[in-house]
């Protein structure tokens, strides 16, 4: 290995700082007193933060190979990462955001006992390594490790309170969807091999987009449909799998919800900021493909966009305040799936990072809430907060804020961006129509969020009430969540086009990446901007009389209430077939057959030793016959062959 | 070539020969149908004498020393083997009254 | 003469061997080997074997066979239980003596006499051609025989004593 130059230097500390404090964690950190893993948990995400604060600042954009990892013939497998903008802005966006949770959750796993506080930090940093493998990864191989590693972290955190029985169905049917989203981008990355010998981004992209003057990482939005289409597009399909799966989007999208048994902090991180978004990152990584096979992107726009809708109001019923977010999340992501899937991919990763700020606000805040609750999370019980814990009641104001959309919050930048990039294609069909469902879906966000506001935090205490007189969060978890208030707040002005001028600082920072789309929106764009968010807030507001309205119409309650009955739906024809055929081949195949055959051998082996006993028949004058009758029939043997 | 000149006579090796065949046939007879087992250890001695006969006889068919040679080896090692047979046989009639080596049929199976 | 004399050893060896698997107590049983023994004796000496004559009367008829008169005297008379357990012994026995004997009368069709080595008799069988070859040529033998009498020896003793000597 020669001797590495200090940005890969530094690219590869960004993994190795985690993975170290995952290492101390496992191996010490249940033995050492608390303030050991209270240091080391938090510190190997802010340190790889800091790394990847040098790869921006010194605008890091390349293609480093460490080493080879695998080399077979045509198969060539090496560790490189490649660190370009679209990279580099996922690292911050992971290990900033993440820097605050894992910080904010040194406090609210602080009832632990030592060995399980220390395992909860090993596997955040066990996450954040992982995630982050996953988006500096350089070839699908280790593109898929990283994914799959992230599957795993999600299971072990979402069952972390193992004793618990409805956690552990969690964890496993998140980690079973997952794996049904691996095997789909693992077949995806077959496919490309068969197609492009390669496995490296490079080379795959390289071979898309052919010799055309195209350099593979750089502007290649527009390419010309080559004869190799249909492989890519089934390819573009087999990957979306994945992405359906690790963003919950329909029809992969039951286990987020339950993954809420998880602590607070990791359905902050894991569920609204990162992994989730995973899938999103995916298609943007996988632009030169999805340019080309226009079927399957116009099946991410489909499924963001239905996505949304229908998450935004299944939102609606919910009491759980938890699972108000994961929904809000599904249906958040909906609008990145949309926005990668016309094209405006720039538009999308603004809004996953806008999105990280503010939902993981929502969720640190409910935290603080659910922790002073001692632990409810059922909203009715709540009511009357605003009074008493201001400062968590401002920060999760904002961020309600931000999730409706309203001006000046970044929320409203980005997601109106997203939904004037739609609207800003009268040509286009499939966009127009997206834009229609995004349209009502921002409307419904705006009734679940005010509903939810207006529960827990408006009003008077509810008589149901666990807690008296709540008590505010300690600093270490109020602080985090006023960082990310104050950027939900401000984070909005870095990029302000849904306004129609003004900085776009994220769009430039991901054009070499992921190419460039002008902004084609006019003053129409912005009028139907403004439009969307007063209708919005007016919902916000008008959610404070939602119970008249829900009562009106049980069919409906029953239907979102029930989420459209996936679940059942799911068990009936998935679960419940599988267990009987599984119990079936248990009892028909596995006892009589497979069983059978090693216990057969057995009792086999114990009949012939049982037989071949019968000549131990303890008599003397026995073995002597044998004795005699062998030496016989040696000396006739022996006889016989010397007169032949 | 099988003649032997004895004494002015002339015998033949195969007389002996038979002769060892028939004491080792003899013995083994013993061994197999007798039930004391003094009685088979006797019938063991036997077979060892027939086949020092035969040994005796080719060494001096064949003038080569060595086959008596072989015969007081093998004279030694049966009387160490009848030595330690006889321990063993006391022993055990130590413990118990033996006259039926079918007795001892403990390490069946 | 010579003949005459084999004939007569021949047919005592034979009557002994009779005598050795037929006495119904062990000790005419022993004293039929010692005929048979020492009719091997007078054979031996007809084979120009001086040496092992002495030796077979002195150590086998005299030693070994005293040895299990000792051991007979010790144990005292036995009687053998006229119903054996092994129903088929006889029968297989006499089958496979048959076969036996048959066998070695094919072997002794087949052999085919080499010539003898040396037509000089007058030092074979002596003590002394006896010693050259155990001294010399057969020394490594020799002394291993020594060592297994030794280790019988030793076995014969651990083996007989008694129980209560094992503390």
């Amino acid at each position: 290995m020669t001797t590495l130059t200090s940005s890969q230097a530094i690219s590869l500390l960004v993994l190795l700082f985690p993975a170290a404090g995952a290492l101390l964690l496992a191996g010490r950190g249940w033995r050492l007193p608390r303030t050991f893993t209270v240091i080391v948990g938090p510190l190997a995400v802010w340190a790889a933060f800091i790394c990847s604060v040098n790869l921006f600042l010194n605008k890091v954009n390349a293609d480093f190979t460490y080493w080879t990892w695998i080399k077979s013939g045509a198969f060539e497998v090496p560790f490189n990462l490649l660190v370009d903008n679209l990279s580099i802005f996922m690292c911050l966006v992971i290990t900033g955001v993440g820097g605050l949770i894992v910080t904010y959750s040194v406090g609210y796993m602080s009832h632990e006992d030592d060995p399980s506080y220390a395992r909860f930090f090993t596997y955040m940093d066990v996450f954040i390594f992982s995630m982050l493998l996953l988006v500096l990864a350089g070839n699908f191989v280790f593109l898929i490790v990283g994914w799959a590693m992230v599957g795993l972290s999600s299971y072990l955190l979402i069952g972390f309170w193992y004793q618990r029985h409805s956690a552990v169905v969690a964890a496993r049917k998140a980690f079973v969807m997952n794996v049904i989203g691996d095997i789909g981008m693992i077949l995806g990355a077959f496919v490309l091999f068969v197609s492009y010998h390669a496995t490296t981004y490079s080379g795959v992209f390289a071979g898309i987009t052919g010799a055309n003057g195209c350099d593979s990482s750089h502007l290649c939005v527009f390419v010309p449909a080559n004869r190799d289409s249909s492989m890519l597009e089934l390819a573009a399909f087999l990957l979306l799998v994945g992405a359906v799966a690790k963003s919950a989007q329909l029809p992969l999208h039951a286990w987020l919800p339950d993954a809420m048994e998880g602590p607070t902090p990791v359905s902050a991180l894991i569920h609204a900021a990162t992994m989730v978004t995973a899938g999103v990152y995916l298609i943007g990584r996988m632009h030169p493909i999805y340019d080309v096979a226009v079927y399957a992107h116009a099946a991410v726009a489909i499924i963001g966009a239905v996505t949304a809708l229908f998450a935004a109001t299944i939102a609606i019923v919910q009491t759980d305040i938890k699972r108000v977010l994961a929904y809000s999340t599904m249906s958040q992501i909906g609008y990145m799936f949309l926005a990668v899937g016309i094209g405006a991919y720039s538009a999308g990763f603004f809004h996953l990072l806008s999105h990280a700020f503010f939902k993981a606000l929502l969720f640190m805040a409910a935290g603080n809430v659910i922790h002073s609750m001692h632990d409810e999370q059922d909203m009715r019980k709540y009511g009357g907060l605003w009074r008493q814990m201001r400062p968590t009641s401002i920060s999760f104001l904002v961020g309600s804020l931000s999730l409706v959309g309203v001006i000046p919050f970044v929320g409203f930048f980005s997601k109106e961006q997203i939904l004037g990039s739609a609207f800003s294609k009268p040509d286009d069909g499939l966009a127009l129509a997206v834009w229609g469902v995004g349209f009502v879906t921002a409307l419904v966000t705006g009734l679940y969020t005010g509903r939810m506001w207006w529960l827990a935090f408006a009003g008077t205490p509810s008589p149901q009430r666990p807690v008296e007189h709540p008590h505010e969060a300690p600093p270490v978890m109020l602080i985090p969540v006023g960082i990310l208030a104050v950027l939900a707040t401000v984070g909005g002005l870095i990029q302000t086009r849904a306004l129609g001028f003004g900085p776009s600082q994220v769009s430039d920072f991901l054009a070499s990446a992921v190419g460039k789309v002008g902004w084609e929106g006019g003053s129409s764009e912005v009028v139907v901007t403004f439009v969307t968010m007063v209708l919005a807030a007016a919902l916000f507001l008008a959610a404070r009389r939602m119970r008249p309205w829900s009562a009106a119409l049980p069919w409906a309650q029953r239907l979102l209430e029930h989420k459209y009955y996936f679940d059942e739906i799911y068990a009936a024809v998935f679960v419940r077939p599988l267990d009987a055929t599984a119990g079936l081949l248990l009892r028909d195949v596995e006892k009589p057959v497979i069983d059978g055959a090693v216990i057969e051998t057995g009792a086999l082996a114990t009949a012939g030793a049982g037989g071949l006993s019968l000549t131990q028949s303890g008599y003397f004058r026995n073995y002597v016959l044998v004795f005699v009758g062998g030496a016989l029939l040696a000396a006739a043997v022996v006889l016989v062959r010397a007169n032949s | 070539m099988s003649g032997l000149d004895i004494g002015g006579s002339q015998l033949d090796a195969s007389w002996f020969l038979i002769l060892g065949g028939i004491l080792f046939t003899l013995g083994a007879v013993g061994v197999l149908v007798r039930r004391n087992p003094l009685v088979i250890l006797i019938s063991i001695e036997l077979m060892l004498n027939a086949v020092n006969l035969t040994l005796v006889t080719f060494a001096r068919q064949l003038q080569n020393i060595e086959g008596q040679l072989f015969a007081l080896m093998v004279m030694t090692v049966a009387a160490a083997e009848a030595v330690v047979g006889l321990a063993i046989l006391v022993d055990i009639f130590r413990v118990r009254d033996l006259e039926d080596v079918d007795d001892l049929s403990e390490l069946k199976g | 003469m010579a003949i005459a004399i084999f004939f007569i050893a021949a047919v005592m060896a034979v009557a002994g061997g009779v005598g050795v698997i037929s006495a119904r107590q062990p000790m005419r049983s022993v004293l039929s080997l010692v005929v048979t023994m020492l009719a091997l004796a007078v054979l031996f000496l007809l084979l120009d074997a001086q040496f092992v004559f002495v030796v077979q009367i002195i150590v086998y008829a005299g030693a070994v066979m005293v040895l299990f008169l000792f051991v007979i005297a010790l144990l005292g008379p036995a009687r053998e239980i006229a119903a054996g357990r092994l129903r088929f012994q006889p029968w297989l026995a006499g089958l496979f003596s048959l076969a036996l004997l048959v066998l070695i009368w094919a072997m002794l069709q087949g052999i085919q006499y080499r010539q003898p080595e040396s037509t000089d008799l007058t030092f074979f069988g002596t003590v002394q051609s006896i010693a050259i070859g155990l001294f010399t040529t057969y020394l490594y033998p020799f002394e291993l025989t020594s060592i297994l009498l030794l280790v019988a020896a030793i076995g014969a003793i651990y083996l007989s004593r008694r129980p209560s000597d094992d503390r």
